[in-house]
């Protein structure tokens, strides 16, 4: 029994781990903002995936989002379908 | 062409163990011929690993063929690797290491990125997985950094300078260049130097996948559609020695080497620098006393990330100016994957035999034209063209770039 999935609160979480990983504040975030606007290189990227991957027990798949130049919304999106799939097969 | 210092300095004898198996001419068969080492992944926790596809040596490989009891023990995979491409290239380079103490005035200089990397996971697994609380007595042995220079060393006995030079995937070509400074002046007459690498544990694997830089299909390099490296493992090792001590006893010359450029991009750990890449080029021709119209071919790093393909064609053209549009420009990890460490050993067996075959071996895989990438990389098939002198360069992670000159034999 899982709680439904909570895409507001999941997106809340996203944001949290950028901007730590950007060293700034969360609510300059924004949905339409890339990894590489925020001052997130590619290096700090990885550990950005890494990080959401242990929050959510997910694993993106190998040639899935670009994570330089796709958006937020985009690394949002990848981690509900990552989360519903993991609901599906659960 | 001018020499600007010290002795002049030649190859006389190569050797490798690759994922075409052993044997440096199984090694340039393949890739003259297009031909790919690469398969999916062969290895026990295949099934849990995300990592699809590799370039590792043949499954038949039987290291109890090569090596007795008392030694086996003793040797790390990335060491059996090293001993047999040494066997092989100093069986071609005729030479007898008991004659006149020549022994003493050899050098051993190997390049390796990661050191024993199978002995420590196996015997980690031991401790963490299987909670023994005891591992292998020999494990030191096995996974010192040293280990596969302290081997070749006794197994010739090769009584000069020795040891493991290490810088990811430039460790071949620092190794090299180290080991030809030391005959020029005057520290060695004769070097055995390459490198080895074999590091398909699941440890490293998983660090690799976490990494995000791994293709899933093949390697394709400067292709639009690439998508990454493929990893590899294998040796390859040479023989050098200075011109005079090779014509003095008689020996067939396999290509001369001319310099080395080394240099560090002290930029960003990962992401490569087009000026650090090109300064060691750069140096590499001055060295050799090359210009750079004097470079018919040149071995690319060309790992297929997205970074490097288009890093590497700028740093070329960097170096090169104008010179760069009637190059031949091939990677041969198309085929032979990148086995870290050990990929610039690969690839000098490849820019050795370009040099006295006349024939400049494919970029496989090349498809689908990236505007970014606009040298000549010699898409898929091989091209009959002399090659009077030609470059092999590796950078490494951590901006470390390293180039070898390379020139036929005289």
């Amino acid at each position: 029994m899982t709680d439904p999935i909570n895409a507001n609160e999941i997106q809340q979480e996203i944001f949290a781990i950028i901007a730590k990983q950007a060293k700034i504040d969360p609510a300059i975030v924004r949905p339409e903002s890339t990894l590489k606007d925020l001052g997130v290189a590619s290096l700090d990227a990885i550990e950005v995936i890494f990080d959401i991957e242990e929050q959510f027990d997910i694993t993106f798949p190998d040639q899935g989002p670009n994570f330089d130049n796709d958006t937020v919304q985009g690394l949002v999106d990848a981690v509900l379908k990552a989360l519903a799939d993991k609901g599906n097969a659960a | 062409m001018s020499i600007p210092h010290g002795r002049r300095i030649v190859i006389t004898g190569m050797g490798a163990v690759s994922p075409f198996g052993i044997g440096a001419a199984s090694l340039w068969q393949a890739l003259r011929e297009g031909r790919s080492g690469i398969a999916p992944l062969r290895h026990p926790d295949a099934g849990r690993l995300r990592v699809r596809v590799a370039a590792q040596v043949p499954a038949d490989f039987d290291p109890a063929a090569h090596f007795d009891e008392r030694t086996l023990p003793m040797l790390d995979r990335l060491s059996q690797f090293a001993l047999l491409a040494a066997r092989e290239a100093i069986a071609q380079s005729g030479l007898d290491f008991a004659l006149n103490d020549l022994g003493r005035r050899t050098a051993v200089i190997v390049g390796s990125g990661i050191g024993g990397e199978n002995s420590h996971d196996e015997q980690y697994r031991r401790l963490y997985a299987d909670n023994a609380t005891r591992v292998h007595p020999l494990s030191i042995i096995r996974v010192m950094m040293n280990a596969p220079a302290s081997q070749i060393s006794m197994a010739h006995g090769l009584r000069g300078p020795a040891f493991v030079a290490s810088s990811a995937c430039a460790s071949t070509n620092h190794a090299v260049i180290q080991a030809a400074q030391m005959i020029r002046n005057g520290l060695a007459d004769v070097a055995v130097t390459g490198g080895a690498d074999a590091c398909f544990s699941y440890g490293l694997l998983r660090a690799w996948e976490a990494m995000r830089v791994l293709a899933d299909d093949t390697c394709r390099p400067f292709s639009a559609n690439r998508r990454g490296l493929v990893l590899a493992e294998g040796a390859g090792m040479f023989v050098l020695e200075s011109l005079e001590h090779a014509q003095a006893r008689g020996a067939t010359i396999l290509a001369e080497y001319g310099g080395g450029g080394m240099s560090a991009d002290a930029s960003d750990i990962v992401a490569p620098d087009p000026v650090g890449a090109a300064a060691a080029m750069t140096q590499a021709l001055a060295d050799a006393g090359l210009e750079p119209q004097d470079i018919d071919y040149i071995n690319a790093h060309g790992t297929a990330t997205q970074a490097n393909d288009i890093s590497e064609t700028r740093a070329i053209r960097l170096a090169f100016g104008t010179a760069a549009d009637r190059l031949a420009v091939s990677s041969t990890k198309s085929m032979h994957g990148h086995a870290m460490g050990a990929s610039g050993a690969l690839e000098l067996v490849a820019t050795i035999n370009a040099l006295r075959e006349g024939v400049v071996p494919p970029t496989a895989n090349l498809d689908v034209v990236d505007p970014a990438c606009d040298l000549d990389y010699v898409p898929n098939t091989a091209r009959a063209i002399p090659v009077r002198a030609a470059l092999s360069n590796s950078f490494a992670f951590g901006g470390l770039n390293a180039v070898l000159a390379l020139k036929r034999a005289p």
